[in-house]
């Protein structure tokens, strides 16, 4: 990876958007779930993203996430044009630098929690005797040690997030983006998973986005945007 | 399906060795066409022509090196006690029983002698499908079997032939000396002339030979057929070649539907697994390693299918070949094999290649 420029002012703004847009064509009907955004995601910030249902929080996500390509527009990151990128270069940015998690959480199923953490290092340039290592260390982290050889089956749901976590931190990536990452999980376990993100983002100095549509887990982010009918407001 | 069509040319040439070898036969009319196929135009001619004393003669003095011997072929009712059985009455010479490969061997008698022939004697060779029918698990030897009205000794039993293959049956034949079925059918005409040659490499020459003979004794050419084993083995290895092709039809119109049916297989499986593609190209999976990892699996699955599917093939010849000679060879287990790896392999990798080039987020959308 190249290294970012000198130029300072850029290299505070980790993520940038510009007047992005994204369409979906369902049958000939076409549907503008994002009608052009423009966001601005600074080093070490922790974000959220809140807005009905429906509004476009996770087509939003997914763009940022380098998951979904804009119907137009242009994704900057870390000052580079994502669109100018090859499919290589975009698994290896997905693969280290950004770690995302999602709201169904999306671990393989009949795969121990081990198996799903260590997954991305496969993908990147690990060595195959160093990725058990690494995930027991990740797994350690969100406190599962005790669970490494479970399945997802085998998990309660704020477990399975946990490990999808841990998924998404094992290659050390500098951006967390996070869709709804308690909405699957009672109070408790949710607590736990903001607690973390808490940590990621102080302690270790992640820049963190996550969607909510909870208020009060909205507000303890440093930055509240919300999104409605497919425009920032 | 191949391997049984491989398996009966084998057989049978190995049939035909049984028969005798260096052999040239002469046969009342067309038997094969000017390409050496089997001619469809001779029937007429098989029923009427049939060749005399004289033509031996003059065969005998024609060919060097040769040992002509004629048989003449006879429906025929034979009785023992109260068991009736229809067969097919061969008389002929001991030059037969030798040159033919119809000596009983060791304990099943003995082939009837110059003087028996000479002197009219009455006994009878029984072939090894009429004696087991007529006899059953009696001892045929020195019994005494009625034909038309005369009774004549069983002298010895001709091992099993086996049919051969569009010619008659050899085993349900009885044989007698020639002079005998003369006298009992009321007639001398030879139906086939057997010519047995010293060297093998003469056989083209005395087939020359012998038909120009023939024509000099006033046989019309469509009249008689002269050929020689590997002659009458290269027709029917023709007709095999044929059977195995529709054969290999059939297992081709099977491979088909097998690989129809590997595809379902591998297209289910994809689809069911187009979410875990999504989720790997989200977790930064770049599109040729999944593309490796689905070849990979499609390798070892077709492989394995593949070997599955020969190993049942290979139970099931076993299995026919007890009742008809099939066999395996290299070339149909290569086919098999590689149809099912290819099948397996394309239909494995082609809708992979499909979903690893949807976005990470249309992949795990997938339903
Ligand atoms: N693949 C798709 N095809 C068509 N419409 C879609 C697709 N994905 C999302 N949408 C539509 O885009 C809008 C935004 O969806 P989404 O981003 O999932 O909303 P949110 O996450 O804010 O609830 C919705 O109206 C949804 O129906
Ligand atoms: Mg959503």
């Amino acid at each position: 990876m190249t290294k970012l420029s000198s130029n300072k002012n850029n290299s505070e703004i980790i993520l940038e958007l510009k007047d992005v847009v994204k369409s979906y064509n369902s049958g000939g009907t076409v549907f503008t779930a994002i009608k052009g955004a423009n966001l601005q995601i600074k080093k070490g910030e922790f974000v959220s993203i809140t807005g009905p249902s429906g509004s476009g929080k996770s087509t939003l996500m997914h763009i940022i996430g380098l998951l979904d390509n804009p119907t137009s527009g242009q994704v900057l990151l870390e000052g580079k044009d994502i669109s100018k990128l090859q499919e290589h270069q975009l698994a290896n940015l997905r693969n280290k630098t950004l770690g995302f998690v999602f709201q169904q959480f999306n671990l393989l199923p009949k795969t121990s929690a081990l198996e799903n953490v260590t997954l991305p290092l496969i993908y990147s340039d690990i060595p195959s005797s160093k990725r058990n290592d690494l995930g027991i260390e990740m797994l350690t982290k969100v406190n599962l040690l005790d669970k490494l050889k479970n399945t997802p089956a085998q998990l309660s749901g704020g477990q399975q997030q946990r490990v999808a976590i841990a998924r998404a931190l094992i290659n050390n990536p500098k951006i967390i983006l996070a869709d709804e990452p308690t909405g699957n999980l009672d109070s408790k376990s949710g607590d736990e998973i903001m607690e973390f993100f808490h940590h990621l983002n102080k302690d270790e100095g992640r820049t963190i986005v996550f969607v909510t549509h909870d208020p009060d887990l909205a507000k303890q982010a440093t930055r509240m945007i919300v999104i409605k009918d497919g425009r920032i407001c | 399906m191949t391997s049984i069509g491989n398996g009966l040319k084998n057989y049978i040439s190995n049939q035909f060795e049984s028969l005798g070898s260096n052999l040239v036969y002469v046969a009342p009319g067309k038997i094969f066409d000017d390409k050496g196929r089997f001619s469809n135009g001779g029937g007429g001619h098989f029923i009427t022509t049939s060749f005399t004393q004289d033509d031996i003669s003059v065969l005998k003095r024609g060919l060097k090196n040769t040992i002509v011997f004629p048989a003449n072929q006879n429906p025929v009712e034979i009785k023992y006690k109260n068991t009736k059985k229809n067969t097919t009455l061969v008389g002929t010479t001991v030059e037969f029983g030798k040159y033919r490969n119809f000596l009983p061997s060791e304990n099943n008698g003995r082939w009837f002698t110059n003087e028996e022939n000479d002197k009219k004697s009455e006994v009878v060779v029984l072939g090894y499908q009429i004696a087991q029918d007529v006899f059953g698990d009696i001892n045929p030897l020195n019994k005494k079997i009625i034909i038309n009205g005369n009774n004549l000794k069983v002298i010895g039993i001709v091992d099993k032939k086996g049919s051969s293959f569009g010619g008659p049956d050899l085993d349900s034949f009885v044989f007698i000396p020639i002079k005998v079925s003369n006298r009992i059918v009321g007639n001398d005409h030879i139906q086939t002339i057997s010519i047995w040659a010293e060297n093998k490499e003469d056989i083209s020459n005395i087939k020359e030979e012998a038909k120009k003979i023939l024509l000099s004794q006033n046989y019309d050419k469509e009249a008689f057929s002269v050929f020689d084993s590997s002659q009458l083995l290269s027709s029917i290895n023709t007709i095999i070649t044929a059977l195995t092709v529709a054969l290999t039809g059939i297992a081709a119109i099977s491979l088909v539907v097998g690989g129809i049916g590997i595809m379902n297989i591998m297209l289910v499986t994809v689809s069911e697994r187009t979410k875990e593609i999504g989720l790997r190209k989200a977790i930064g999976a770049n599109p040729n390693a999944i593309l490796l990892q689905f070849l990979i699996e499609a390798v070892i699955l077709s492989c394995l299918g593949g070997l599955i599917g020969i190993l049942l093939g290979a139970l099931g010849t076993f299995a026919i070949s007890k009742f008809f000679p099939a066999q395996i060879t290299l070339s149909s287990i290569l086919l098999a094999f590689g149809v099912s790896s290819a099948v397996g392999i394309i239909f494995g990798v082609a809708p992979a290649r499909k979903a690893s080039k949807l976005s990470p987020i249309e992949a795990l959308r997938y339903e």
